[in-house]
């Protein structure tokens, strides 16, 4: 039994008598202890999707079955039992401004009806375990982004739930703090068993923590898997798309300076584990005695692997092209072609 | 000024302050849920209703279109049957409880309605019922904006309590008509006037402070 199954989900608005489809038949399964990525331009249709897994957005048409439990047939007051097992974080944190740490952090178990007492206890336990200890009585307007968002993970855990849903959770914070962000939510994945959803639009997001992604275009999923074989074999023109963009999400320098080159051809490699210590490009270029110009760059961790891509202008000839091409391909690299 | 007029004076002040905060008070008593009613059953709202929102939305406007004075003078027959009698500071409680509560309404649900949308559906995500978003997220998240409304219908309040002395409403509003404006006693019209600044300067003062040391935003 999958932890999240979707099936043949639609969601569509009514705006001014205008129908808006912002999802057609999307089927996900995300298993027991996935860190599962959403990914897709702003606008995709992402959003709207992990509102649905629990059922803030109702969908048009379509299951959300979590643990076994079909959402659509609960009534309002078993949906909101199930919500409190279905963790969400946001973007923008939403903590409360005018209730310090821990009492924000406590909120979920006051719902619930705990005693306020075991719920500050708890409160503080979890802020331990999100490295804020000492900021038991700051108020959210005293924390920094990237400890809002620890204080709403903590809040998020305080009712033991067995899914995380992450909304943008990391599109507010610069790089760095992403990485801390994204290294705590792995942590509690790991050691809580927690089953986590990712959505995001930064592909570095998904190569650093998730196991699997679903790319969503225009309310269509259009691609679906192991993040490690669409990282290296992207099929669909959304993933190459997003792949190819900057680490961090903004598609700066890397398409105009492809555009204003008129020779040569640009491919795309791919290192895999048995190449990527190997200096290869530079051999290469001993090798065939033709200049290469390396237009983009990036080796990173994905799921333990050492990986990384680049993008080469290859010299126009032909012959010394497929040459290169051939060579790389000995040396266990991935080649493709790059098409504007 | 002598002993008596001073007494005169002081018993006006009670009067007004008397009227004010138990009008406010009461005006809150409806204002309130009238107002979380209508953040409500907004169609932004936790629980949309076109039907409830629009009737007391027109309602409201009805009775917040109407003037103080006139509606002074409309509720007599209602003052009566409620009071007992139509002049006098309990009496003009009615009228300014009447009045107030519709405006008091319109600024708890302007308050409510700037809640940031987000904290709502975080609390949604958790599981709260609309309930508990009410008194555990709406209430306590907007607390500042309410105390600056409530500082501000006070002086509204205090203004019309004013009103009702030209119908014998008593306090310092009917003081400063009795003697300043009937008995051409300038100096009399001049120290309501001071003291009825100076009461507002108070309310004004002690709203924000208590405003300002609840809010936890900055």
């Amino acid at each position: 039994m999958s932890e999240i199954e979707v099936r043949h989900l639609s969601k569509s608005f009514t705006q001014k008598d205008l129908k808006v489809d912002a999802l057609s038949d999307i089927n996900i399964n995300i298993e027991k202890g996935d860190i599962y990525g959403i990914i897709g331009m702003s606008g995709a249709g992402k959003s709207t999707l992990v509102r649905c897994l629990n059922y803030l957005e109702r969908p048009t048409d379509g299951q959300v079955i979590v643990r076994g439990q079909e959402l659509g047939s609960l009534s309002e007051k078993e949906l909101r039992q199930a919500r409190m097992k279905i963790a969400m974080i946001f973007q923008s944190f939403n903590l409360l401004q005018q209730k310090n740490t821990v009492d924000n952090i406590s909120f979920p178990l006051k719902i619930q009806g705990f005693p306020m007492k075991e719920a500050r206890t708890k409160a503080k336990e979890l802020l331990q375990t999100v490295g804020l200890a000492d900021k038991a009585k700051s108020y959210p307007s005293q924390l920094s982004g990237g400890q809002q968002q620890r204080v709403a993970i903590a809040r998020a855990l305080a009712c033991d739930p067995d899914i995380l849903l992450c909304d943008e959770a990391t599109s507010a914070l610069d790089p760095q703090t992403t990485d801390q962000i994204l290294e705590l939510i792995k942590q509690i994945n790991e050691t809580m068993g927690i089953t986590v959803v990712i959505i995001t639009h930064q592909m570095a997001v998904i190569q650093k923590v998730c196991n699997r992604v679903a790319i969503i275009e225009n309310g269509h999923l259009v691609e679906e898997g192991k993040v490690i074989d669409i990282f290296s074999h992207p099929k669909s023109r959304a993933a190459k798309e997003l792949i190819l963009r900057d680490i961090h999400g903004e598609p700066h320098g890397l398409m105009d300076p492809i555009d204003e080159i008129t020779e040569g051809k640009k491919i795309r490699i791919v290192f895999t584990a048995n190449s990527a210590f190997e200096p290869v490009v530079s051999n290469m270029i001993l090798k065939f005695g033709q200049p290469v110009n390396i237009l983009k760059a990036n080796t990173r961790n994905v799921g333990g692997v050492a990986k990384g891509d680049m993008i080469l202008q290859l010299p126009a000839d032909r012959e010394t092209r497929l040459q290169m091409e051939d060579y790389l391909r000995e040396r266990g690299l991935d080649v493709e072609e790059v098409t504007d | 000024m002598n002993s008596q007029t001073f007494h005169l004076l002081m018993n006006g002040l009670w009067e007004t302050v008397y009227m004010t905060l138990v009008s406010t008070l009461l005006g809150y008593l409806i204002g309130l849920p009238v107002g979380i009613l209508l953040t409500v059953t907004d169609k932004e709202g936790i629980h949309p209703n076109a039907f409830v929102y629009r009737i007391v939305d027109v309602i409201i406007n009805i009775m917040r279109s109407i003037p103080f004075l006139i509606l002074l003078i409309l509720l007599i027959p209602f003052t009566r049957f409620l009071v007992g009698k139509s002049y006098g500071t309990t009496a003009t409680i009615v009228p300014l409880v009447v009045s107030a509560a519709p405006y008091i309404a319109r600024m708890v649900e302007s308050s409510l309605k700037e809640v940031d949308s987000g904290v709502i559906e975080a609390a949604r995500s958790m599981g709260a019922s609309n309930w508990t978003i009410v008194f555990h997220v709406l209430l306590v998240e907007a607390k500042t904006s309410l105390i600056v409304g409530a500082t501000i219908t006070l002086g509204t309040i205090l203004g019309y309590s004013a009103m009702a002395g030209t119908v014998a409403g008593g306090g310092l509003g009917d003081i400063a008509i009795q003697y300043g404006y009937y008995r051409w006693k300038t100096d009399i019209m001049l120290i309501t006037v001071a003291l009825l600044v100076i009461l507002f300067q108070i309310f004004q003062m002690i709203g924000m402070k208590i405003a300002s040391v609840l809010d936890h935003r900055k």
